[in-house]
C-alpha cells in the first residue's frame, strides 16, 4: 500500500494535568475523506491544532506523505496542510480577493524588492495569484464579490470564503473544522457537494462535524474520538453501528446503568461487610 | 447623479430630533443663508482695537464699503449663498451639506467675534458704543445655528454616490482643477494672516479661514465630490501623483513663496515622511511603536556625524547621499533590534518594549554614551547641504525668477516625501502588505495561512525605520544641529497622534495629519500658556467625531460608513416599531 498523505501516530497532548489527546492515531488516503466525530470537549479541534502545528504535540509525530510536519503552523501549511477555523477567522476588513490572496501568499515568489519597486516580474506574479483567487473564487460559488468587504457577507459566503483562502494555498490536506455549523439544510448539501467537488481535484480532506449525518453522507471513513481517545474508525457503516459510539454521545441504556449502580453498590457492601 | 441616494429615509439623528425640527428645515436654511449675507455686508467691530484695525475693513468707522467684502466677510458671504444654493437646489443628502455650511459659518463667525470681544475688552466692542452698532458677528452666529439646524431639519441622509462616469481627458481636467485648488487651500491656509507675529490678528485670521475650509470641505464630502473625486484619482493614480507633486513642487512660486514658509514647509515635509514610515508600522502591520522617533534620531546623529562639523565624532566627511544611506541603514538595523521582542510580545507588551527603546535612546544620547551625540551639548555647525555650488538655504536664480531661500531643502524633502509615499504605497499593494494587514487583522489566522509571521514583524519595523532615519539625515543638514531633545517621547507621541489623526494606513492621511500637527501649534501663538491644550482639546474633538482620522484608508472608510448606515437603518426601523 503506497504510504498515506497524511498520518498522525499515536499522538498525545497535555496541559498541565490535563490529557487532551491520548495516543490519537489517524490515518488519510490520497484522495479520500475522513470525518472526525465525537462529543464536545473530546479533543477533536486540539487534534487539528497538532495537525496544523499550532501546538506541537507531547508524543508522538505528524507526518505528511512520510515526512515529519515541522511544528510551526506557517511552515505546516508551507509544506500542503491548510485549514479552516471552527469560528470563522477571516481578515475582516480586507476585501473578499485580498482574503483569498493571502492564501497565495505561501506559493507567490515575491521577494521585498519586487514588492518594493513593481517590476515585470512584480506585475506577473501578482496577475498569476489574482487570476488563481478569482479561479477559487468561482470554484466555492463566490462571483462578483471581488471588491466586497469580508466581514459584510453573510454567514455561509463567510464559510466558503474560508473554504476558498485555505484552498489558496495548494494544499494536499484540507481540514475543515464544522464547515457546516450555523448552516441551514440547503446550505449544508452545498456545503457537501462543495467538499466532494474537492476531493476530486485530487485534494485529500479531514472534516470536523456535529452534523452526524452530514458525516456519513459524505466520509470515506469516520474516525470518533471520546475524552481525548480513539474509540471507534472505519466505515460511516460500521461506525454508526456499533454502540460505543451510541454510548458516548447519548450515555448508556437506562438499564445497564441501573445494573451498574447496583454492582457498585453491592461491591460497596462487600467491601464494608 | 444618482437620485438613488434618497432611497431611505433612514436618519443618523434621533427620531424626536428631527420630527420637531422637520418642517422648519427649510425655512430655517432660508433664513440662515440670507443672514449670512447680511452679516457679511454688516460691520463687525465697534470701534478699533488696541492692536489696530480688525481685518477687511470690518471696524465700523472704517466702513466705507460694505460691498467690497475681502477676508473673512468674503467667506461669510460665499458660505451665506452656498447654504441658500444647497437648500433650494436639487443637491444630494442636503441636510448633511447644509449643517456642514452651517458649522463652517458658526465657526468662522465664533472665532472672530470671541477674538473681537477679548481684544476689545468685552460684548461693547461687537455690539453697540456711544450709539454706532456693529452686529455682524451676532447676525453670522445666529445665521450658522439656524443652518446647523436646518440641516438636522432637512434630515441627514447617507452621503450622496456620484455614479455617471467621465471620459479619460475630462477626468485630467477635473484631477487638475482639484488639485490645483488644493495646491491654492494649502498656500492660502499657510500664509493666511501672515508671517510670525507680524500681523497682530493673524491667529484669528487662521483660525477663522480654518472655520470656513472645514465649511466647505464638509459640504463637499457630504455631497459626495470628495468620494467621487478619490474614485476617480484612484483610477488615474499615476497621472493623480503627478499632478499632485507637481503643485507641491510649485509651492514656492505661490504667496507661500518666501522663506518662512519653504522652512515650515520643509518641517512638516520631514516629519510627514516620519509618520509614513511610521505608517507601516503601525498602520499597516498594526504594532504599536511608541519610540519611533529614536529611529529618526538615530538617523540624524549618522549623518551628523558624518557631516564634517566640528564636534563631529568621526573624523571622515561623507557626502550627503552616502551619509543618508549609512543613516538609513544605521536605522533599519536598530529597527530590526527592536523589532525583534514582537516575536515574544504582541499589543499593550509590544507598545511598553517600544516605549522602553525610545527613553533608552533618549538617555544615552543625553549623558553621551559612546561619545557620539555630545550630550547636552548637541552637534552644532552642521554644513547645509549644496549642489553644484548652491547652499540648499541660499536662496536661488533661476533665470529670471528669484526664488526664496530654503527652496531646494523644500523640493530635496518634496521628493523625500513622495519617495516615502511610494515606498508605502508599493508595499501595501503587494505580497508583503497583504501579510502585514493580515497580521493586523488576526495574527492567528495569518500564521496558518502559512505567513511567517516574525519575519514579517521585523521586517515591517525595518522598513519603517530606515525611512524614519533617512529623514532623519535630511533633517539634520536642514537643521544644522542634531540634539537629543528633538527625539524625545513627546515627538513620538505626537507622529504617532499624525498617523492616528489622519488616518491610520493611509497616506494623504499621514501628511494632512503631520501638516496639522506641526502647523496648528505655530499658529495658535495667540494662546500662549494654552495653545497646548487647545491642542489637546482639538485632537479629542476630531477622535470623538471622526475616529477613523480625516482621511481614512479606503477600506476602513467603508467599514465605518456602512456600520453608520446599519445603525441608521436599525434606528429606523426601531422607530417604525414604536
Amino acid at each position: 500500500m503506497s504510504t498515506p498523505v497524511l498520518e498522525a501516530r499515536d499522538v498525545s497532548m497535555v496541559f498541565g494535568g490535563l490529557k487532551a489527546l491520548k495516543g490519537v492515531t489517524l490515518t488519510l488516503d490520497e484522495g479520500k475523506i475522513v470525518g472526525l466525530i465525537g462529543p464536545n470537549g473530546a479533543g477533536k479541534t486540539t487534534f487539528f491544532n497538532c495537525l496544523t502545528g499550532l501546538y506541537t504535540p507531547t508524543t508522538g509525530q505528524v507526518l505528511l506523505k512520510g515526512n515529519v510536519l515541522p511544528g510551526d503552523p506557517a511552515q505546516v501549511t508551507d509544506a500542503g496542510v491548510a485549514r479552516t477555523f471552527q469560528n470563522i477567522r477571516l481578515f475582516p476588513s480586507m476585501t473578499v480577493l485580498e482574503n483569498v490572496m493571502v492564501g497565495r501568499h505561501v506559493r507567490m515568489k515575491q521577494g521585498p524588492l519586487a514588492s518594493l519597486f513593481h517590476g515585470p516580474a512584480y506585475h506577473r506574479g501578482e496577475k498569476a495569484a489574482r487570476e488563481r483567487s478569482r479561479e477559487l473564487l468561482a470554484f466555492v460559488g463566490l462571483n462578483n464579490l471581488d471588491d466586497e468587504l469580508s466581514r459584510n457577507l453573510p454567514y455561509g459566503d463567510q464559510r466558503r470564503l474560508e473554504i476558498a483562502r485555505a484552498l489558496a494555498t495548494d494544499p494536499a490536506v484540507l481540514l475543515l473544522d464544522e464547515p457546516t455549523a450555523g448552516m441551514n439544510p440547503q446550505e449544508t448539501e452545498a456545503t457537501q457537494q462543495l467538499i466532494f467537488r474537492i476531493r476530486e481535484t485530487g485534494v485529500s480532506v479531514v472534516v470536523i462535524e456535529h452534523d452526524i449525518k452530514f458525516i456519513f453522507g459524505l466520509c470515506d471513513s469516520v474516525s470518533v474520538l471520546v475524552q481525548g481517545e480513539l474509540l471507534v474508525e472505519g466505515s460511516p457503516d460500521v461506525v454508526r453501528a456499533d454502540p460505543r459510539v451510541v454510548e458516548a454521545y447519548l450515555g448508556k441504556p437506562p438499564e445497564e446503568v441501573q445494573h451498574e449502580v447496583d454492582a457498585a453498590a453491592a461491591s460497596a457492601e462487600e467491601e464494608q461487610a | 447623479m444618482s437620485t438613488s441616494t434618497v432611497s431611505t429615509p433612514a436618519t443618523t439623528t434621533p427620531v424626536e430630533k428631527r420630527s420637531a425640527l422637520a418642517p422648519l428645515g427649510k425655512p430655517f436654511a432660508a433664513a440662515g443663508g440670507v443672514l449670512g449675507i447680511v452679516a457679511a455686508l454688516l460691520p463687525w467691530v465697534t470701534f478699533s482695537l488696541n492692536d489696530g484695525n480688525w481685518p477687511d475693513k470690518s471696524t465700523l468707522q472704517f466702513f466705507d464699503a460694505p460691498f467690497a467684502v475681502t477676508g473673512f466677510r468674503w467667506h461669510v458671504l460665499l458660505l451665506g449663498v452656498l447654504i441658500l444654493v444647497a437648500a433650494f437646489a436639487p443637491t444630494p443628502s442636503k441636510g448633511r451639506v447644509v449643517r456642514a455650511l452651517g458649522w463652517g459659518l458658526t465657526l468662522v463667525s465664533f472665532v472672530n467675534v470671541a477674538y473681537i470681544t477679548v481684544k476689545g475688552g468685552g460684548l461693547g466692542a461687537i455690539t453697540a458704543l456711544d450709539g454706532a452698532t456693529a452686529f455682524g458677528g451676532i447676525v453670522g452666529l445666529v445665521a450658522g445655528v439656524l443652518a446647523i439646524l436646518a440641516g438636522y431639519g432637512i434630515g441627514i441622509e447617507p452621503v450622496g454616490e456620484w455614479k455617471f462616469k467621465v471620459s479619460t481627458p475630462v477626468a485630467y481636467l477635473v484631477l487638475l482643477v482639484s488639485f490645483a485648488a488644493v495646491l491654492y487651500a494649502v498656500a492660502a491656509m499657510l500664509t493666511t494672516g501672515g508671517v510670525g507675529t507680524s500681523n497682530p490678528y493673524s491667529g484669528a485670521i487662521f483660525l477663522s479661514f480654518l472655520g470656513f475650509a472645514a465649511g466647505v470641505l464638509g459640504a463637499l464630502s457630504g455631497v459626495g465630490f470628495i468620494r467621487w473625486l478619490s474614485a476617480l484619482s484612484e483610477q488615474h493614480r499615476v497621472f493623480s501623483v503627478i499632478v499632485l507633486a507637481a503643485c507641491a513642487l510649485l509651492l514656492p512660486f505661490t504667496e507661500a513663496g518666501n522663506e518662512y514658509w519653504m522652512t515650515v514647509a520643509a518641517n512638516i515635509g520631514i516629519y510627514a515622511a516620519t509618520a509614513i514610515g511610521l505608517n507601516i508600522v503601525v498602520g499597516l502591520a498594526g504594532l504599536l511603536d511608541l519610540g519611533y522617533v529614536a529611529f529618526m534620531g538615530i538617523g540624524a546623529l549618522v549623518a551628523a556625524n558624518f557631516s564634517g562639523a566640528a564636534t563631529a565624532h568621526f573624523g571622515i566627511t561623507l557626502p550627503f547621499p552616502v551619509a543618508a544611506a549609512a543613516a538609513a541603514i544605521v536605522a533599519g538595523i536598530f529597527g530590526a533590534i527592536v523589532g525583534s521582542p514582537t516575536l515574544r510580545v504582541r499589543g499593550d507588551y509590544l507598545a511598553i518594549v517600544t516605549l522602553a527603546f525610545g527613553e533608552i535612546f533618549t538617555r544615552s544620547a543625553q549623558n553621551n554614551i559612546g561619545g557620539i551625540t555630545n550630550g547636552s551639548n548637541a552637534i552644532p555647525g552642521i554644513p547645509p547641504l549644496s549642489l553644484f555650488g548652491n547652499e540648499f538655504n541660499k536662496s536661488i536664480t533661476l533665470g529670471a525668477v528669484k526664488l526664496p531661500a530654503g527652496v531646494l531643502y523644500y523640493i530635496l524633502i518634496v521628493l523625500l516625501v513622495a519617495a516615502t509615499m511610494a515606498v508605502f504605497a508599493n508595499l501595501k499593494f503587494s505580497r508583503i502588505g497583504r501579510a502585514w494587514i493580515a497580521i493586523r487583522e488576526d495574527e492567528d489566522a495569518a500564521r496558518a495561512m502559512g505567513i511567517r509571521t516574525g519575519k514579517m514583524k521585523i521586517l515591517a519595523f525595518l522598513i519603517g525605520a530606515t525611512l524614519a532615519g533617512l529623514a532623519g539625515a535630511v533633517f539634520a543638514h536642514k537643521n544644522g544641529t542634531v540634539s537629543y531633545e528633538s527625539f524625545k517621547f513627546l515627538e513620538s507621541v505626537t507622529l504617532l497622534a499624525a498617523v492616528i489623526l489622519g488616518g491610520m494606513g493611509s497616506i494623504p492621511g499621514a501628511v494632512l495629519g503631520a501638516a496639522l500637527l506641526f502647523v496648528l501649534p505655530e499658529k495658535l501663538r495667540d494662546f500662549e500658556d494654552y495653545r497646548l491644550m487647545i491642542f489637546g482639546l482639538a485632537l479629542i474633538l476630531i477622535m470623538r467625531f471622526r475616529p477613523v482620522g480625516l482621511i481614512p484608508d479606503a477600506h476602513r472608510r467603508a467599514e465605518m460608513i456602512e456600520r453608520a448606515d446599519e445603525n441608521a437603518e436599525e434606528a429606523h426601523v426601531e422607530a417604525k416599531k414604536a
